[in-house]
């Protein structure tokens, strides 16, 4: 019996054998990073999910513009949701959800564009297109990294892919450092993109709204601006987009509201803008909000439903009083209202023949009710914002015009002390406006001067599309007595505006996380 | 179709994972060279008592496995030779052991005997006495806990065992949350269900709670360590009702009806009060009127003053109908049951209702050496939830209770001017995000239907049994497929200004999980002289895959026909997960004299959610027992100590309940982006994960005490437990600087330790036949404690709560409340806190005195778990009058209340609690309510311990008061027995808190976070069991 036993045992332990085999499973939905970064499609596909991460709520499809806008003199929160209304007031804290999403989505930028830097130097491809691609992820961690530092002011440099857990954990940087940083991006761009994608050969041939050698020329321009110091080399790089060589290919176009407009996109005015469209024009059944990316993503902007006026909008924004009455200050030649005021504020105004809204509504709300107007589809014939459903705009985010573009250039010239040399550069925009002529209506200005009034012409111009509240930072107003008190004079959100708050906070779920964060002022 | 799939799987795992099929055929030649020697025994059992046959009682050959059950009329049939010993056991009675000698003919009469020490217990691959247990497992008294309207199996456990605490809210169909000694780990707490000795694989929502026989809990790393890997949470052993042999075919008929009720209702405040506070907030801010709140205003709302408790909730109902058939002849028993049970919520609209209907069937097929018992169920469940669309309804709702407190009175229900026909809130006249709960509840439709097929098949052989040596061999097949499909329609509506839909949208999903496993085991018993041994091999390997569907259409023309062809914009999306875990196992039992007991276990497992290296895991675990009272110099009298064991257990357990892949990075490809309307897809990382994570381990030790008393009327258990984890498999944030989509990784983080106290208690008093009760206690006491966070160790932040080394999982965490700013002086002389801060708001500790306020003045709290949770029941019987109890409750913890947060908010939207009326005013200054100002400049709404944020959780819920009266058999003499009850549930909690359940579910690092459970109701049924 023994033996049976011992038998039956050695038979059991045969049995208890073997399915280790079974236990290798690969996923079966997504390939594996080891596959990829091998071809020249990889290097484009890389590339073209860099953009997408500016599709999301906390990039330019409601957030940067809405947290950017709201800071602004020439814009007041009028808001339900309470962090919309605390950022424009300055009272925001580092918990609101918002101000998180504005720093996860330039960061998500961030990696997608180091691994783009990292990979696509060692693909085999055609050796004009990796320029392209390398360019075109360079200027989007430029521009993220641009975005980072106005609005955070001091947040960690990263330049490449994090191999293992120690490198999740960065420090502060300076903020020289990320000037430094932001401007060679610019510069690697400028270098190695295409003036435009017409003239390219390769699977990117004929797209529009690829980073262009304008827009990196622009940013550079602009980055060497915001620092405050660098004018000569600003006006150089703007000189271009006027002058050239090469990338002086940009007008104004003759309609100002063109510019804001889903029907004439990426027009001869536009350096560089965010492509939004359509569930109808590009499919999608998922907003676009974040997360995880998928093939149903819509493509859309929330920011029309978030500015557009009540009974068509949140309204969760409204223009202050002072910006109305500033487009009002000067009559154009012809006797009437700046064009540019209708295009940026719904106002009701029958001497300039408005009257209604929308579709052709007539006017519902008390006659001296004023509301946002620029990127919003008030005014283009539709019926609603949105076409009945809501947060389903396709107007493209203009990132940067050429009026814009000009603006900076007389502001880098006048600081440079060359006034009389920036009057020229001024006209061609007030021209588009149909205002007087600048050297007969205010000769001579003095530098002082001068810089009043590329002030208040860059807010007439650019009022609503992120970036006053950076020109009242870098022009220091707010540490300017008298300039502080007329900010109060034009938005009583100022009143709760004490030093440091006029960025946003370094988002506190950030600060609990990485040990090496530093808090910012606004903390 | 089950059957034939299962039988291809057989084949499939066949060719897999055996190096040979000869070796069974082999396994069943030996077969023959069994020698029986034995004699048939037959008699019947009867209870002393009473006179009456017994059915059910367990007739042992002693020493053996070999084992029989009393038929309907208490006969019993069983073959053993003269030298052996029969062993009678039956619950209620004292176990009877009768040499057989030359008898083929033995009667018994048994006693009452309320203790059950010589009760079986299902321990994993095997059974126990309960006598010679060395591990920690406690016994559910099924039959008791089924008194209560349960929809799911886990509901059963509540307040029944020490240690074992289960959390739910009150919404129909929704799953419990079971923690079996504390939060373990991180990740999935739940603990491992086997069903019929099968590991179930998805939800055990769909199993019916009328068909468990028994439950027993397995809590400590010994008596789970034969599930290895998946024990680490707990394991939860069911064992379905069976049939009896020779028993002629009885039929049982239970059915139960009964209303449910929201017996809370928050008070809020009518219209005239929430203008006033609303005009306050904003006239505090500076702000002009919300015109529908203004007087003076020509849209000023007066005629409106909804009640939205009483608009949105309504009586709901439950009801049961269950019948039982079993029966049995020499070689085949059976029991088939038939169950509907159905519960509609409380909310008005189309849910929360859940509906489900189960059959299944269980049959034993014994003759000589083989044995085999096929189990079959099947389950279909229909389930309207309340999970509604995060896309139409934006900025990610809590769930819907609170948008139902917090709705405003000045809105109206209905508005026919809006698509759909409900109100919504409008931006000139609210200014308000409200949600009508009523509205989207009736216009929405979400259902899940699910159906399931569970089988087995478990073919074994009695290999050998001859001189004492047992062997048997079994083989374990069991298939399990569960079908979902959840389906969502949104019709077009409009809803005021922040919800609405322009066009109709339809989502048809469906997801198919398979879970198959196969298991082969050899066990071998052998009792010689005063030894025992029981060994046990084993193999097993499962096989997981989920299959998920997605389908999306839109834009579906009126009337609505609401499938996906009809639509616009159709789309299709699938995912494919698959998992399997190979292991090895092998136990011994080993007693003395039934004095030493010992058991050892070991476990191998191979799991493919880990990278190959890190892929194996090896497991064990030891426990000895001392049966001091089995001792000869043990000489306490029976009137004080009948039974006395101490026992210990130390052991390992490993855990890979995680998801599929997590080791692998991947690439997302379908990135989209359009240059100028032209789509592009782009590819690349989007999230970042760890390639290195490996099992998580858990260490435990246990110290056990087991009683009985003065004359087996006390039984008494307690228990010591030290259970360590390590390498705890979680999501840890990591910055969002990383760019990382996914900002929780799963990784090994850390270690935690649990430790605490088990006590159960139970007296029992009989009179006599006419007068009985039982009075039964448990309790338990937690100690939660971070020992290491993983990497540098740095905390975890929830919601309002912390986690760091050396603290509790998701303690409270915020700034510490000082008091109201009375005057603009206080305000200049405190530490800096925000531009807005005035008169009236609170003052928040300047902890590091460094002049300002701001979040490095946070501080922890206070605890966010329970220490100690506890259950209560009495059971008594008088004559034909039956009366049970169950209470059961926890302490020492403190909960942060979204809703409650939420409707005492100073700063913005929807309507407050009445307390806000006693805010700060510059009248009313002796108050800890801070002043109401719009948008909140100076954050009173931050997480602190400001009176009302964090509060004590203490309760104690009556869970059960259930009466019942048996009719005396000459009254309906087609009956053998009938019952009638009246059952109230959840009749009352002693509570403090001001929301609506203490006992909500939440997250793992945030454990005392309630974002808004559903409210528990209280019913009241009326309920009839009858057999026949």
């Amino acid at each position: 019996m023994k033996i049976y036993n011992l038998l039956i045992i050695a038979l059991s332990l045969t049995l208890l054998t073997g399915c280790d085999d079974d236990l290798v499973l690969l996923n079966p939905n997504s390939q594996t990073a080891e596959t990829f970064w091998l071809t020249q499609e990889h290097a484009m596909e890389g590339t073209n999910a860099i953009y997408n991460s500016l599709l999301i709520d906390g990039y330019y499809m409601r957030m940067t513009p809405a947290l950017t806008d709201g800071r602004g003199d020439d814009f007041q929160g009028d808001s339900p949701w309470p962090d919309l209304m605390q950022v424009a007031n300055f009272t925001i804290l580092p918990t609101s959800g918002p101000v998180q999403w504005t720093w996860s989505a330039y960061y998500q930028a961030v990696f997608r564009a180091n691994q783009v830097l990292t990979h696509v130097p060692d693909i085999e491809m055609d050796e004009n297109l990796k320029q392209r691609v390398l360019g075109q992820a360079y200027f989007l961690r430029g521009l993220a990294y641009f975005n980072l530092t106005t609005t955070f002011q001091k947040v960690p440099l990263i330049l490449t892919v994090a191999q293992s857990e120690e490198e999740y954990y960065p420090a502060t940087a300076t903020e020289e450092a990320i000037w430094a940083q932001i401007i060679s991006d610019f510069k690697n761009a400028q270098s190695l993109l295409p003036v435009d994608y017409n003239s390219v050969s390769g699977p990117d041939q004929g797209q529009v709204g690829r980073a262009t050698k304008g827009a990196a020329t622009g940013f550079l321009g602009k980055s060497y601006l915001y620092t405050g110091k660098d004018w000569g080399l600003a006006a150089t790089e703007f000189q271009k987009l006027i002058e050239g060589p090469e990338v002086n290919i940009y007008n104004l176009t003759s309609n100002y509201r063109d510019n804001f407009s889903p029907f004439v996109e990426n027009n001869s005015e536009s350096l560089f803008e965010v492509q939004f469209a359509t569930p109808d024009q590009v499919g999608g059944t998922v907003k676009n909000y974040g997360g995880e990316p998928s093939s149903s993503w819509m493509q859309v902007s929330s920011i029309g439903h978030t500015y557009a006026q009540d009974g068509y909008g949140y309204s969760d924004f409204l223009p202050t009083r002072w910006i109305y009455d500033e487009f009002k200050l000067e009559k154009t030649v012809s006797g009437g209202i700046d064009p540019r005021l209708l295009s940026t504020i719904a106002s009701y105004e029958p001497t300039e023949n408005s009257t209604t809204v929308y579709g052709g509504t007539p006017w519902p709300h008390a006659q001296d009710a004023i509301y946002p107007r620029k990127y919003t589809h008030d005014g283009f014939g539709l019926t609603s914002e949105s076409q009945g459903s809501v947060e389903l705009s396709d107007i493209n985010y203009r990132l940067m015009r050429y009026a814009d573009v000009l603006l900076m250039y007389a502001e880098s010239l006048n600081e440079q002390g060359q006034t009389e040399e920036a009057y020229s550069y001024i006209q061609l925009v007030r021209d588009r406006a149909n205002l007087p002529d600048l050297a007969t209506v205010r000769p001579g200005m003095s530098q002082e001067q001068m810089r009043d009034q590329i002030a208040h012409e860059r807010v007439l111009e650019l009022s609503v599309e992120s970036i006053r509240i950076h020109d009242i930072i870098r022009w220091g107003w707010l540490y300017d007595s008298e300039k502080l008190a007329e900010l109060k004079q034009h938005d009583s959100d100022f009143n709760y505006w004490v030093a440091g708050k006029e960025y946003l906070p370094i988002p506190q779920s950030e600060l609990d996380v990485n040990p090496n964060l530093e808090p910012n002022s606004a903390n | 179709m089950a059957k034939n799939q299962l039988f291809y799987y057989y084949q499939l795992l066949l060719r897999k994972c055996f190096r040979s099929i000869t070796v069974l055929l082999v396994l069943f030649s030996v077969c023959e060279i069994n020698a029986q020697t034995d004699t048939n025994i037959k008699g019947t059992v009867i209870s002393e008592n009473d006179g009456l046959t017994l059915p059910g009682v367990n007739v042992i050959v002693k020493g053996s496995s070999r084992g029989v059950i009393t038929d309907f009329n208490g006969n019993y049939s069983i073959s053993a030779s003269s030298n052996d010993i029969l062993v009678f056991s039956f619950v209620g009675f004292k176990t009877q052991e009768i040499p057989v000698g030359n008898r083929s003919e033995i009667d018994v009469n048994l006693f009452d005997d309320a203790t059950s020490l010589d009760d079986i217990v299902v321990i994993g691959y095997g059974t126990q006495r309960k006598s010679d247990l060395t591990g920690s497992i406690s016994v559910i008294d099924a039959e008791e806990a089924q008194k209560l309207s349960n929809s799911d199996v886990s509901q059963l456990l509540q307040g029944r065992s020490a240690g074992v605490t289960v959390t739910s809210d009150g919404e129909p169909g929704a799953g419990p949350n079971v923690r079996i000694r504390g939060i373990g780990t991180f990740g999935n707490n739940q603990p491992l269900y086997i069903v019929d000795g099968v590991p179930v694989g998805t939800s055990i929502r769909d199993f019916n709670p009328n068909d468990i026989k028994t439950i027993q809990v397995l809590k400590d790393a010994s008596a789970g360590a034969i599930y290895g890997s998946r024990a680490a949470n707990g394991v939860v052993i069911i064992t379905t009702k069976k049939g009896y042999k020779n028993t002629p075919l009885k039929i049982e008929f239970s059915g139960y009806y009964g209303f449910d009720e929201v017996s809370k209702k928050i008070p809020v405040l009518d219209r005239e009060g929430y203008q006033m506070i609303s005009n306050e907030k904003r006239i505090n801010a500076g702000l002009p009127l919300i015109d529908g709140n203004d007087p003076s205003s020509p849209l000023f709302v007066s005629d409106i003053d909804t009640d939205w408790q009483k608009v949105g909730l309504k009586s709901g109902s439950r009801q049961n109908e269950n019948f039982n058939f079993s029966g049995g002849g020499e070689n085949v028993t059976y029991n088939a049951s038939l169950d509907h049970y159905r519960n509609e919520g409380v909310f008005e609209g189309k849910g929360p209702t859940y509906e489900r209907y189960s059959v299944k069937l269980n049959t034993v097929i014994e003759k000589g050496i083989f044995k085999m018992s096929p189990s079959l169920y099947y389950t279909h469940s229909f389930e309207n939830s309340l999970t509604y669309r995060g896309d139409v309804l934006t900025g990610g709702r809590p769930p819907l209770i609170n948008d139902l407190v917090t709705a405003i009175p000045t809105m109206g229900v209905y508005d026919e001017n809006n698509i759909g026909g409900y109100a919504g809130s409008s931006s000139t006249i609210h200014q308000e995000i409200v949600l009508n709960v009523p509205g989207i509840n009736s216009l929405f439709e979400n259902t899940v239907e699910v159906d399931r097929t569970f089988a087995i098949v478990n073919p074994e052989l009695k290999l050998l049994d001859v001189n004492g040596h047992e062997l048997t061999y079994k083989l374990n097949l069991s298939y399990d497929k569960t079908q979902a499909r959840d389906f969502s329609f949104v019709p077009q509506f409009e809803m005021g200004y922040f919800f609405g839909s322009g066009k109709s949208l339809l989502d048809d999903n469906s997801r198919v999980y398979t879970v198959s496993l196969i298991e082969n085991t050899l066990n071998y018993k052998k009792t010689f002289g005063k030894h025992d041994v029981d060994v046990i091999l084993g193999q097993t390997y499962q096989e997981n895959l989920a299959v998920l569907r997605t389908g999306h259409s839109e834009n579906l023309p009126q009337p609505y026909y609401p499938v996906l062809s009809n639509g616009e914009n159709q789309s299709a999306g699938g995912l494919e997960y698959k998992s399997s875990l190979a292991s090895y196992f092998g136990r011994i039992n080993y007693n003395f004299d039934h004095r030493y007991l010992l058991t050892a276990t070991v476990r191998r497992d191979g799991s493919s959610r880990f990278a190959p290296a890190n892929r194996f895991g090896t497991f064990a675990s030891g426990a000895v027992g001392w049966r001091i009272s089995n001792e000869e110099f043990f000489n306490v009298p029976e009137e004080i100590i009948n039974e006395l064991k101490l026992r210990a257990s130390y052991g390992q357990l490993g855990n890979q309940n995680i998801g599929d892949y997590l080791f692998q990075s991947v690439m997302n490809r379908n990135i989209l982006y359009n240059f100028g309307g032209d789509v592009v897809t782009g590819g690349l990382q989007t999230s970042i994960i760890d390639e290195n994570i490996k099992w998580e381990t858990s260490t435990s030790i246990n110290l056990g005490l087991d009683a009985t008393l003065f004359n087996k009327s006390v039984d008494l258990s307690l228990e010591y437990y030290n259970k360590e984890t390590a390498d705890v498999l979680v999501g840890v944030p990591i910055p969002a600087s990383t760019g990382s989509i996914n900002t929780a990784p799963t990784v090994n983080a850390g270690s935690l330790r649990n430790s605490g106290l088990d006590m159960e208690i139970a007296y029992h008093y009989i009179r006599n036949k006419d007068f009985s009760f039982d009075i039964s206690a448990n309790a338990s006491t937690l100690k939660n404690e971070v020992l290491a966070l993983g990497g540098n160790n740095e905390p975890v932040y929830g919601v309002g709560s912390k986690t760091q080394v050396g603290s509790e999982v998701g303690e409270h965490f915020g700034y510490v409340y000082e008091g109201i700013f009375q005057t603009e002086e206080e305000v200049n002389n405190h530490a800096f806190q925000n531009s807005g801060t005035a008169p009236g708001d609170i003052i928040f500790q300047d902890l590091n005195n460094d002049g300002t306020i701001n979040a490095d003045d946070r501080a922890f709290l206070g605890s966010a778990i329970p220490n100690v949770t506890y259950g209560l029941s009495i059971t008594s019987k008088y004559k034909n009058f039956d009366f049970t109890i169950f209470a059961s409750g926890a302490a020492g913890y403190s909960i942060n209340s979204w809703l409650h947060r939420t409707t005492m908010a100073t700063g913005w939207f929807g309507n407050a609690h009445e307390d806000i009326l006693n805010r700060w005013t510059p009248t009313n200054t002796d108050t800890n309510i801070p002043r109401v100002v719009a948008y909140d400049p100076n954050g009173n709404q931050r997480d602190s311990n400001r009176p009302g944020w964090l509060q004590k959780g203490d309760y104690l819920r009556l869970n059960t008061v259930s009466l019942g009266y048996t009719i005396p058999k000459e009254t309906f003499k087609v009956f053998d027995s009938s019952r009638i009850y009246v059952t109230g549930q959840n009749l009352y909690t002693f509570q403090k808190y001001k929301s609506f359940n203490p006992d909500f579910t939440s997250g793992v690092f945030n454990p005392g976070f309630d974002q808004g459970s559903y409210p528990k109701p209280r019913t009241f049924m009326l309920g009839v069991q009858l057999s026949f």
